[in-house]
C-alpha cells in the first residue's frame, strides 16, 4: 500500500556563503552581493543571477535572489538568499 | 519628488501602459510624470497592438518636459506554432506613424469575425504584412519571452503550451543549448532586408529571470553576424513599485485564473517597474553598447504626435463652402422668419455668425453636419415608414451649446429658435475659438442604429469610424474581479462589492492610498459594527491586499469600447492617422482613441447620440395614432398648457424627461415653473455646477420672494452682473454664464473666457483654474472697480461651477423635451407609460416603479398573458398590457415566434397547444408558466369560465393563478427543438392533469413576478408585508405610510417601511445619501446623513426592504424623513402563524388615517390570504434580495 505522505525532494538546505565586498568586486568583477565562497568552496564563476518575488498576498511572502555559480572544483551550485526576512542563505539543487 | 538632474545614460524604449489592457498598470500621464522624476529625457510607449494611450502620453510628456516616443508591440500571427511572437515597432517619422496605424488596423481586422463578434479575439498580423509597411519604422526584435528572432522549437519551457499567458511573462522561454544561442537567424535576416541595418535593432532585456545572460549573449552574437546594433530595453509595465503587485493580479485576471494558480504565467519578480536611467545602465553592465544605443536611437525618433497628423474633414478645403452655407441659411431664414418680429435681429445675427464662420474657415464643417442630417432624414423615413405619424417629427435634434447658433437652427441642426430664446452664441462659436466647435445631435434609438452604419457607407469605411471609449475599473467591479484573483469567497466579495463606495476617488501617488474604496473598515478588520455587516470576518493579508489592489486599479482602463455616438470622418483614410478596429456591433468600427485624444488630435467629432426619451415620445405619438386615431405634431402642441404646468408644479412628473428625479421633483415644488423659460432653468439647476457654486438655494429663495412680492429687488453681487445674470436671479446656473461673467466682470476676451470654461471641464481643472483665478480677481478690480472681497465672492461662484453644468442652449433643448413629455403624460397617460415601458432601460425609474405609479393615477396595467400580450407592451382599451418581451430568459426570437404563431393560428387553447405551436424552448415555457402568463390556458375549459373575471382579480376560485400547475404540466410537455436552421415543433400531445399542488401565496407570486419579468402588477411588497409588521416600543405608534406623511406634523418622529427604488450619494452631498422608498401608497424621500450612512452602509447600499426611523421634515410642500436608524424590514415581521392581520395591522400603523380615497384602496391588499404568511421573515428578505427590481443610483461618469 503506498504511503500517503509524500516526501519532498530537493528541499533547500542552509548554506554558509561569503559574498563579494567592494574589494572582492574590484578583484573578481563580481556583482555586489554575489557569492564568492559557498560552504568553504571558492566560487570560480557566476553563471547567472535571478530574482523571485512571489506569494506577496499570503502570510509568507517570498523574495529571493538566486545565484548559479561554478566552484573552483567544477561543481555547479545554485544558492539563494532570502531577502525577506533578509540574510539567510540556502543551497538548492 | 523633485526631478533628479543627471546626465542621461539610458532611454526606455519598451514600456506598456494600462492601455495594454491587463498587461500594464499605469496611465500614460503617470508614466510620463514618473519618468521626469527619475531623470529620463525620453520615454517610448509600446502597448500591445495599440496606440490608445499615445496621444495621452504625447500631451502628458510635453507637460513634463519628457520626449514622447511612439510605437507598439505587435503580435505576429505565426503558422509555425500556437503562440504568436512579438516585435517592437517605434515610429521614426510621419510615414512610420501611418504604417504603424495600418499594421495595427490589420492586426485587429479579424478580431470580430464569426458569430461570437461581441468577444474580441486576439489581434495579430502576419510578418509579411509588417515587412511591407516597414517605411518610417524602427524594428526591435521583441521582448525576452516572445522575440521573433528566438527559435521557438529550441525553447524548453514547461509552460510553452499555456497559450497567450506565457508569452507576456518575460524570461519564461530561455534559449536552449546551454546558452549556445538557438536564434532564428532566417527571420532576423528577413527583418534586416525589410528595415535595413539603420532601422533594425536586436532587443536585449534583463528581467532578472534565469537564462537572461545566455539569451542576451546569443542575441548579441546574432547582432554581430547581422551587423546591426543591440539596444537595451526594460519592458516596463508599472510606473512605480506600489503598482507592481497589481501587474501580477492582472496576469491572473487576464488568464481567468487566481494568483495561487498562475505562478507559471507571471513574471516572477517586479523588475518591470520603471527605474532610473542609472539603474538600468547598471542592469545591462554586460552590454554597455546596448545601453548607449538607446540614446542614439531616441535622438533619431523625431516624430511628434502633437503636430499635424494630416487630418482633414470633408469640406474643410472647399472654397465654395462659405457661399453655399450663406445661400442655404438665407433661404431658410426667409422661410422661418418671414413674418416674425425677430426678423431684423435674425438677419443681424446671421451676418455675425457667418462672419465668424468665414474667419475660422468652418463653413465646410457646418455643411458636413447639414449633410449628415440630410442623411439622417433619409434614414428616418426608411425606419419610421412614409405614412407613420412619426414622420411629422424631425429626424433628430440638437443638444449642447450648438443649439444657440442661428446657423444650426437654419440648417436643421437645432430645433430651438435662438432669437426668440435669447441664446448667446459665445459658448459655441467665437473668433478666438481654437479647434472645432461641438455639435451633438440626438436621434431616436432606432434611427441612430441604422444611421451609424450608413455614415460608414456614405463617407467610406476607410474614412469614417466611431470614437472609442475606455470603461475603467470601478470599485465594485474591481472588488469582484480582484477578489476572485485573490481566491476570496464569492459571497463575501459580493456583499462587499454592493457596499463599496462608488464615488471613491483615489489620491494616488507612489505610495498606497491610506484608505481605499472599501471604507467599511469592519470588513477588513474582521469586526462588525452592525450585526448584519459581518461580511468577511478575517484579517488575512488577502483582504488587505484586496483593498490595496482595488485602490490601485481604480480608474485604469479595463478594455476598449465604443463611444455612445461620437463619429470621426476624414478626407484621407483614417487608418493613416489612427488605427481603426471593428466594434462589437455589426457594421461598426472605431478608432483607437477616445474623445479627449481625438480632440487633441484635432479630429472633427460628430456626436450622433441615441436619446431614449426621444424614442419614447415618438413611440408614444405612434401609439396615440394607433389607439385613438389622433396625429400629434409635438412641435405644434400648446406650450402654455395649464394642466401641464400644474402637473409640473406639483411634481407629478414620474417618467418624464429630466424633471422626474427625486431631487428635481423636490425642487419643482419650490421653484413653481410657469413657462418654458422657467423650465429651461429647472433642467439646469440640479447639476453639480450650480450646486457647488451655491446657486440653488439663492435662486429658489429669490423665486419665492418674487412670487410673494413682485417688487422684490434681486441682490446682485455687483451691478455689472445684472445684465448677464438677470434670467437666473443673480445666480450662475448655466455654463455660458461663467463666460459672460468673466467677460463683463473681469474683462476677459471671448477666447480667454472659453479657456476658463474648458479649464473647468478638463481633468486637471484644479491646476488650470488656479491660474485663471489670479487673472479674474485682478481683472474684476481693474475692469469694473470691484473690491477684492466682491471679486473673490464672484470667483467663488465661478469656481464652484467647475463641476458639470449645462449651457443654456442645451437646457432649452432639454427643457422643451421635458415639457413635451409632461404634456403627453398629462393628456395621454397610458400611451406614454406604454412607450416608457418599451424603451427601457431609460430614465430614473424601473418599470416596476412606473407601473406602481401609474396604478396610483388610475391607469390599469394588465399582466402578461400568452393569448393577449404582444411582444412589446401595448395599449389595450384604456389599459396597458405588459409585453412578452419582458419575460426574462426568453430569447426575443422565441417571443416573436410565439406571437406570430398566435396571430396565424389563433389563440392557444391549452398548455399542450402552447408547447407544440409556439416554438419556444423549455426554459422560455417555464418562465412563461412561472410568470403567470399562461393563466388563461391553465385549467380545463369547464374551470376556465369561472376564472374569467376582471384581470385585477384573475385568480382561480381558490386565489391561485395556476402557476404551479402550469409549471408542472409544461415540465412533462415536449417543447420544440432547434434543428439545423429551423425549429422542430413537438406533437400536440395532451398533458396529464397536474396533481394537487400547494397554493402560491401572495408573497410567492410577487417573487415569481420579479424573477420572471421584473414587474408586478398585483400587490405591492409592502402591502403584503404590512399586516405582519411588528414594530416594538414607541416606534409602533410612529409607523406611517407614505400617504400619511403629508398630514403629520413637521418634526415628529416617524418610522417608514419601504422597497428601496433609488439610492443616490452624489459627490456634491458630502457623504449624505438620499433614499427613495416605495410603499403601497406612493414614495417617501429619506435623507441619510454621512454618520448614519457609515453606521448602516450595507443596509443603505444593498438591502431592498428597509425600515427607517427618524424625524419628519416638511417645508414648502417638500417632505423628507431625516433618518436616524435603518433596519432590515424582515427583522420586524411577525411569524406566519399570526395569519390575517387586518385589525392588528391597523393598530400598529400611525394613528392618523390615510386620505379618504386611498383608504378604500387600502383594504384590497390587506385581504385575507392564508398564504400571505407563506414565508418566514428570513425567507422574505433573502427572496427579495435575489429578485428585487433594479435601483437607480448615481454613478460618476467614465473617467480615463
Amino acid at each position: 500500500m503506498p504511503n500517503s505522505t509524500s516526501i519532498p525532494l530537493h528541499l533547500p538546505r542552509p548554506a554558509r556563503v561569503r559574498t563579494a565586498t567592494a574589494d572582492h568586486r574590484s578583484a573578481s568583477r563580481s556583482a555586489s552581493g554575489a557569492p564568492v565562497e559557498v560552504d568553504g568552496r571558492q566560487v570560480a564563476q557566476v553563471r547567472e543571477s535571478w530574482l523571485v518575488e512571489d506569494r506577496w498576498w499570503t502570510e509568507r511572502p517570498l523574495r529571493r535572489r538566486y545565484w548559479e555559480v561554478v566552484t573552483g572544483c567544477g561543481r555547479n551550485i545554485v544558492v539563494f538568499r532570502d531577502l525577506e526576512p533578509a540574510g539567510r542563505w540556502f543551497v538548492q539543487r | 519628488m523633485t526631478p533628479v538632474p543627471q546626465s542621461p545614460q539610458y532611454v526606455e524604449l519598451h514600456c506598456h501602459s494600462a492601455y495594454s489592457f491587463l498587461d500594464g498598470v499605469s496611465l500614460p500621464d503617470e508614466l510620463a510624470a514618473r519618468a521626469a522624476e527619475l531623470g529620463h529625457v525620453a520615454l517610448a510607449l509600446t502597448d500591445h497592438n495599440s496606440v490608445s494611450g499615445s496621444m495621452e502620453m504625447a500631451q502628458a510628456a510635453q507637460e513634463c518636459g519628457v520626449k514622447a516616443i511612439h510605437g507598439a508591440e505587435i503580435d505576429l500571427a505565426g503558422d509555425r506554432s500556437e503562440i504568436g511572437q512579438h516585435i517592437t515597432l517605434l515610429v521614426r517619422d510621419e510615414r512610420g506613424w501611418a504604417n504603424l496605424c495600418r499594421i495595427i488596423t490589420l492586426a485587429h481586422a479579424h478580431t470580430r469575425d464569426g458569430p461570437a463578434r461581441r468577444d474580441a479575439g486576439e489581434p495579430s498580423v502576419a510578418l509579411e504584412q509588417v515587412l511591407e509597411r516597414a517605411g518610417g519604422l524602427v524594428c526591435l526584435t521583441g521582448c525576452a519571452g516572445r522575440s521573433v528572432v528566438i527559435d521557438r522549437s529550441a525553447r524548453r519551457s514547461p509552460s510553452a503550451g499555456a497559450g497567450r499567458s506565457a508569452d507576456r511573462s518575460a524570461g519564461r522561454f530561455p534559449i536552449g543549448g546551454g546558452g549556445g544561442g538557438a536564434v532564428d537567424e532566417a527571420v532576423a535576416r528577413r527583418l534586416l532586408e525589410a528595415f535595413g541595418s539603420e532601422s533594425l535593432r536586436v532587443e536585449l532585456q534583463r528581467p532578472y529571470a534565469r537564462h537572461d545572460r545566455a539569451r542576451n549573449r546569443a542575441l548579441s552574437a546574432l547582432a554581430r553576424r547581422l551587423q546591426v546594433a543591440c539596444v537595451a530595453t526594460g519592458n516596463v509595465h508599472a510606473h512605480a513599485p506600489c503598482r507592481a503587485e497589481l501587474q501580477d493580479a492582472f496576469v491572473a485576471l487576464r488568464e481567468h485564473s487566481t494568483l495561487d494558480a498562475s505562478e507559471p504565467l507571471r513574471r516572477g519578480n517586479h523588475s518591470h517597474v520603471l527605474s532610473t536611467p542609472a539603474a538600468m545602465a547598471s542592469r545591462f553592465a554586460d552590454h554597455p553598447e546596448a545601453v548607449a544605443e538607446t540614446l542614439v536611437l531616441a535622438e533619431q525618433l523625431a516624430f511628434d504626435l502633437t503636430k499635424d497628423l494630416g487630418y482633414r474633414y470633408p469640406g474643410a478645403e472647399d472654397r465654395r463652402a462659405g457661399r453655399r452655407l450663406s445661400e442655404l441659411c438665407a433661404a431658410r431664414l426667409e422661410d422661418r422668419f418671414r413674418s416674425s418680429s425677430g426678423r431684423a435681429r435674425a438677419l443681424a445675427r446671421l451676418e455675425e455668425e457667418l462672419a465668424v464662420i468665414r474667419k475660422l474657415g468652418l463653413a465646410g464643417f457646418f455643411l458636413l453636419h447639414h449633410d449628415m442630417l440630410e442623411l439622417a432624414r433619409e434614414v428616418a423615413v426608411e425606419v419610421r415608414g412614409r405614412e407613420s405619424v412619426r414622420g411629422l417629427l424631425a429626424p433628430g435634434r440638437g443638444r449642447g451649446s450648438s443649439v444657440s447658433s442661428l446657423v444650426c437652427y437654419l440648417i436643421g441642426l437645432s430645433h430651438i429658435d435662438p432669437i426668440a430664446n435669447e441664446l448667446a452664441l459665445g459658448r459655441f462659436l467665437h473668433e478666438d475659438l481654437r479647434g472645432l466647435p461641438d455639435i451633438d445631435l440626438d436621434f431616436p434609438r432606432d434611427v441612430r442604429e441604422v444611421l451609424i452604419p450608413r455614415v460608414h457607407d456614405r463617407y467610406g469605411r476607410d474614412c469614417a469610424a466611431l470614437v472609442a471609449a475606455f470603461p475603467t475599473f470601478r470599485a465594485r467591479g474591481a472588488i469582484r474581479e480582484l477578489g476572485k484573483v485573490l481566491g476570496l469567497p464569492a459571497a463575501s466579495l459580493e456583499r462587499l462589492a454592493r457596499g463599496a463606495e462608488i464615488h471613491y476617488a483615489p489620491d494616488r501617488g507612489h505610495d498606497a492610498p491610506e484608505h481605499g474604496p472599501i471604507s467599511d473598515r469592519s470588513v477588513l478588520d474582521g469586526g462588525a459594527p452592525e450585526a448584519e455587516a459581518a461580511v468577511a470576518p478575517t484579517s488575512s493579508p488577502r483582504w488587505r491586499w484586496l483593498e490595496r489592489l482595488v485602490g490601485e486599479a481604480y480608474g485604469l482602463p479595463r478594455h476598449l469600447s465604443q463611444h455612445p455616438g461620437g463619429m470621426i470622418v476624414a478626407t484621407r483614410p483614417l487608418i493613416d492617422c489612427c488605427p481603426v478596429v471593428p466594434a462589437a456591433m455589426e457594421g461598426r468600427q472605431m478608432v483607437q482613441w477616445d474623445k479627449d485624444s481625438c480632440a487633441d488630435a484635432g479630429f472633427l467629432k460628430i456626436d450622433l447620440l441615441g436619446l431614449g426619451m426621444l424614442s419614447a415620445v415618438e413611440r408614444c405619438v405612434e401609439e396615440i395614432a394607433r389607439v385613438r386615431g389622433e396625429r400629434i405634431d409635438l412641435s405644434r402642441i400648446p406650450y402654455d398648457d395649464p394642466d401641464t404646468f400644474a402637473a409640473i408644479r406639483t411634481a407629478d412628473t414620474v417618467g418624464v424627461f429630466q424633471i422626474e428625479s427625486r431631487a428635481q421633483m423636490q425642487s419643482l415644488r419650490r421653484t413653481q415653473p410657469a413657462n418654458l423659460s422657467d423650465l429651461t432653468v429647472q433642467v439646469a439647476i440640479i447639476r453639480p455646477g450650480p450646486i457647488q457654486g451655491g446657486a440653488v438655494n439663492p435662486y429658489i429663495e429669490r423665486r419665492r420672494r418674487l412670487r410673494e412680492d413682485p417688487g422684490f429687488e434681486i441682490p446682485y453681487d455687483h451691478p455689472a452682473l445684472e445684465g448677464v445674470l438677470a434670467d437666473t436671479l443673480g445666480t450662475i446656473i448655466f455654463q455660458d454664464q461663467v463666460m459672460e461673467v468673466a467677460e463683463v466682470f473681469a474683462g476677459f476676451g471671448a477666447g480667454e473666457a472659453d479657456g476658463l470654461r474648458r479649464a473647468m471641464s478638463r481633468k486637471r481643472s484644479a491646476e488650470m483654474l488656479a491660474r485663471h483665478r489670479e487673472r479674474f480677481i485682478e481683472g474684476a478690480q481693474r475692469h469694473v472697480g470691484a473690491d477684492a472681497r466682491t471679486a473673490e465672492r464672484v470667483w467663488q461662484m465661478v469656481e464652484g461651477f467647475a463641476g458639470f453644468g449645462f449651457p443654456k442652449a442645451h437646457s432649452a433643448a432639454f427643457g422643451l423635451l421635458a415639457y413635451q413629455s409632461t404634456w403627453l403624460r398629462v393628456h395621454y397617460g397610458p400611451e406614454l407609460l406604454c412607450a416608457l415601458l418599451n424603451e427601457q432601460p431609460m430614465g430614473f425609474y424601473a418599470p416596476d416603479s412606473l407601473v406602481h405609479e401609474a396604478a396610483h393615477r388610475g391607469i390599469e396595467v394588465l399582466p402578461l398573458d400568452v393569448n393577449a400580450s404582444q411582444v412589446q407592451c401595448a395599449v389595450q382599451g384604456s389599459a396597458v398590457r405588459l409585453g412578452l418581451g419582458y419575460i426574462k430568459g426568453a430569447a426575443s426570437a422565441e417571443v416573436q415566434a410565439l406571437v406570430a404563431e398566435r396571430e396565424r393560428g389563433g389563440p392557444f387553447t391549452s398548455l399542450a397547444d402552447l408547447a407544440s405551436r409556439s416554438g419556444a424552448a423549455r426554459g422560455a415555457l417555464e418562465q412563461l408558466a412561472w410568470s403567470g402568463a399562461c393563466w388563461p390556458i391553465c385549467w380545463p375549459i369547464s374551470d376556465r369560465r369561472s376564472i374569467c373575471r376582471p384581470i385585477s382579480d384573475r385568480r382561480s376560485p381558490a386565489g391561485e393563478d395556476g402557476r404551479r400547475a402550469a409549471l408542472w404540466q409544461l415540465g412533462i410537455a415536449v417543447p420544440a427543438a432547434t434543428a439545423g436552421e429551423g425549429t422542430q415543433l413537438s406533437l400536440p400531445l395532451g398533458l396529464g392533469r397536474a396533481p394537487r399542488l400547494p397554493k402560491l401565496g401572495r408573497w410567492q407570486r410577487l417573487i415569481a413576478d420579479y424573477a420572471t419579468s421584473g414587474v408586478t402588477v398585483s400587490d405591492h411588497a409592502i402591502a403584503i408585508l404590512r399586516p405582519r409588521l411588528r414594530v416594538p416600543g414607541r416606534d409602533a405608534v410612529s409607523l406611517a405610510t407614505s400617504a400619511q406623511l403629508p398630514r403629520l406634523p413637521s418634526g415628529c418622529a416617524v418610522a417608514v417601511a419601504g422597497l428601496v427604488i433609488a439610492r443616490q450619494r452624489p459627490g456634491t452631498a458630502k457623504g449624505t445619501m438620499f433614499l427613495l422608498f416605495e410603499d403601497e401608497w406612493g414614495t417617501v424621500n429619506l435623507i441619510v446623513s454621512a454618520v448614519v450612512y457609515e453606521r448602516h452602509r450595507h443596509l443603505a447600499r444593498a438591502e431592498p426592504l428597509l425600515l427607517a426611523r427618524g424625524r419628519l421634515e416638511r417645508a414648502e410642500g417638500v417632505i423628507n424623513v431625516i433618518v436616524r436608524e435603518l433596519a432590515p424590514l424582515e427583522r420586524y415581521l411577525a411569524p406566519d402563524a399570526d395569519g390575517p392581520l387586518d385589525a392588528s395591522a391597523q393598530a400598529s400603523v400611525h394613528p392618523l388615517r390615510p386620505p379618504a380615497g386611498a383608504e378604500t384602496a387600502a383594504e384590497a391588499p390587506a385581504e385575507s390570504d392564508a398564504a400571505t404568511a407563506d414565508s418566514n421573515a428570513a425567507e422574505v428578505g433573502s427572496s427579495m434580495r435575489a429578485v428585487a427590481p433594479p435601483v437607480t443610483s448615481f454613478a460618476m461618469g467614465r473617467r480615463r
